[in-house]
């Protein structure tokens, strides 16, 4: 019995503890702040996460900030370049509640800072966009591109503001569409048309050019290569004829008289074949041996 | 047990439900003290393996390094709520978002930048991108408290990173080599945005899943695709014939080099051979010079004959020549005629 009474009273106190706790305690989580209101009144933020206390309803109440991060993607705004031409840009935040009791009383909650910021965003891009130009955004010369500025322009303009008037700190803001009014877009394909006509037309030429080129120094090449070798022909045809009539000549010097008398009688040789008539003397070599007088 | 006072009339009507509240705790409070000890342990929580845990003490992250901060897949002990809660990150899962704010919609008509999606290039050119981004969590902590919404940050940090880099960079590099260093540059942009916002994201693959130009363009690019591949075409049938040109005249002056250099030795062989014969014939003719003149001119003679298509034989003159004698030349092979005497020869 003694046991159970103070079970009982136990649980009762830890009953009364919860409550009591639920009432004065207000747990602010990593990513939270609680703003604690005395009758409706903000009165301070609790910013660090951790235990914190007010005093129960109704006299306090604890009303919790997200400040995570949030992004914020603005409507797509037409503007005008420096150097005059129409584009429509897109830009997006990325914001987090910087200062919670002005945020609390400013815009109150997350969805009602869109609104605000996207006025604030637009008036900005018009503002700092016309003062580059298109190729500071798009271009394919590098020194051209400014985006890093145009976007830390673009930051610089409206995160004071968007501080001081709604307790939201801008952290980062990009351009995340460059496009052009519709009825430009036509004025666009025709150029881009007439540049791919250019284009087929050169890589047409270019490749005819080329092939031809290839081709004749292919040519070239091989008429020097035929030429070098007929010439290395006529060299070699040259030398060994050289060669030959030396070789003739070493011989012959010799015995010039005999020389003489062979290639005579290879002439002989050389003259008479089946359609040669020959008309001899009887007694003229070989029958003269059979005469009774040798000539020779 | 409870006298507090004197037994009242309200006392003696409630008794009854006083009486069945004593019987219901007599029933339930080993089941009270039974939940007290499981809520005790409420705090002990699995990490599965593709997780990490970070837990938050009165709401507080404990742990002043995520390494500290940090538990790894196994058993968690913590305390219950509301003094600590854990909260759980998915860490090796990779998520996928598409990513098609730049590209055009199927069925949309007209080029409102409302309804299509396109960027410009660093030559004011219209294209449609198409991507796909591949991401996990870096950062528990930073990712679960202090990160805008995930998919959205991934979307418009890509969708700018990819207009940048495509504005920088010439609609035919784009179209033609541009796509891989497209992807790389465009990755590292959005990995800088995500850094800077705190996103505790970390993009592991970004895919350019559809790079076009504008439908209304397309025979337009396909015509330069097509005039580059017929002059790529045309080089490489150039390459192709200078690839056989050139050998073939190399090897025709290389055919007549060795032919000549063979002739050459042939006929230096040959001279050597009869230079040679001519030299024995010398020493032979030094040695008996009537007898090996004598042998020469008969062999000379004898082919001669044997070579002649016909011979025939006069009579030596009665004096010193011939008078009157007449040659008649008939076509080759034909058997000459007599003889008769008009003109005259002289044979040595």
């Amino acid at each position: 019995m003694r046991t159970q009474r103070w079970l009982r009273a136990t649980v009762g106190i830890l009953a009364l503890a919860a409550i009591a706790f639920h009432a004065t305690a207000v747990i602010v989580t990593e990513g939270q702040t609680a703003l604690i209101t005395r009758f409706g009144r903000p009165v301070r933020a609790a910013t660090q996460a951790g235990l914190h206390w007010k005093l129960p309803w109704p006299i306090d109440s604890a009303m919790f900030l997200d400040m995570r991060r949030q992004v914020y993607e603005t409507g797509l705004t037409e503007m005008l370049t420096r150097d005059k031409k129409n584009i429509i840009a897109r830009t997006f935040v990325v914001w987090r509640v910087g200062d919670p009791l002005t945020f609390a009383q400013a815009l109150g909650n997350q969805t009602a800072a869109g609104g605000k910021l996207d006025g604030l965003l637009a008036n900005a891009a018009i503002g700092i966009l016309g003062g580059h130009d298109l190729s500071a955004l798009v271009s394919t010369n590098p020194e051209d591109l400014q985006m890093d500025r145009v976007e830390s322009e673009l930051l610089a303009s409206t995160a004071p503001v968007a501080m001081r008037s709604y307790g939201v700190a801008i952290e980062q803001i990009r351009l995340n569409r460059i496009a052009l009014p519709e009825q430009n877009v036509s004025a666009v394909f025709d150029q881009m048309r007439a540049e791919r006509r250019q284009f087929a037309a050169k890589f047409e030429a270019e490749g005819e050019l080329e092939a031809s080129r290839i081709r004749s120094e292919a040519e070239l090449e091989a008429a020097r290569t035929r030429a070098k070798g007929s010439e290395e022909e006529a060299r070699i045809r040259g030398e060994s004829a050289a060669e030959v009539a030396r070789i003739y000549a070493d011989a012959h010097r010799t015995d010039p008289e005999l020389y003489r008398f062979t290639r005579s009688l290879e002439s002989i040789d050389k003259l008479v074949n089946s359609g040669t008539s020959l008309i001899l003397r009887t007694d003229s070599e070989p029958f003269s041996l059979l005469q009774s007088k040798d000539k020779q | 047990m409870r006298k507090l006072g004197a037994p009242s009339e309200i006392g003696r009507l409630a008794a009854p439900a006083a009486g069945l509240l004593d019987a219901a705790w007599q029933r339930i409070h080993w089941w009270i003290a039974a939940m007290a000890v499981l809520y005790l342990f409420s705090g002990v929580t699995v990490v599965r393996s593709d997780e990490v845990a970070v837990i938050l003490r009165w709401g507080r992250l404990v742990g002043d390094s995520p390494g500290l901060q940090q538990h790894g897949p196994g058993l968690l002990f913590s305390f219950p709520r509301p003094i600590d809660r854990v909260l759980r990150v998915p860490v090796k899962h990779v998520w996928e978002v598409s990513v098609t704010t730049l590209d055009s919609a199927a069925g949309a008509s007209g080029f409102s930048p409302i309804t299509t999606g396109y960027a410009l290039t660093g030559d004011e050119n219209v294209v449609h991108v198409n991507m796909v981004a591949r991401y996990r969590v870096r950062d528990p902590a930073e990712w679960a408290f202090y990160s805008p919404k995930s998919e959205d940050a991934l979307r418009v940090e890509v969708t700018a990173a990819m207009v940048r880099s495509l504005g920088e960079m010439g609609v035919d590099r784009v179209l033609a080599d541009g796509r891989q260093q497209l992807g790389a540059t465009a990755t590292r942009r959005a990995q800088a945005g995500l850094d800077a916002v705190h996103s505790g994201l970390e993009i592991s693959s970004l895919e350019v899943t559809r790079l076009a130009p504008p439908a209304e363009l397309a025979s337009e690019f396909d015509a330069v695709q097509s005039a580059f591949i017929g002059a790529e075409t045309a080089k490489k049938e150039a390459q192709a014939y200078a690839a056989t040109a050139i050998p073939e005249a190399q090897s025709y002056a290389d055919s007549v080099v060795q032919k000549a250099r063979a002739d050459g030795e042939a006929a230096v062989a040959q001279a050597r051979g009869e230079a040679g014969a001519f030299l024995a014939l010398v020493k032979e003719y030094k040695a008996n010079t009537a007898v090996v003149r004598e042998r020469l001119y008969r062999d000379a003679v004898e082919k001669a004959l044997g070579a002649a298509g016909s011979v025939r034989w006069i009579p030596p003159p009665v004096v010193g020549s011939y008078h009157g004698m007449r040659i008649r030349v008939g076509p080759a092979g034909a058997r000459p005629t007599a003889p008769s005497e008009e003109e005259e020869d002289e044979n040595p």
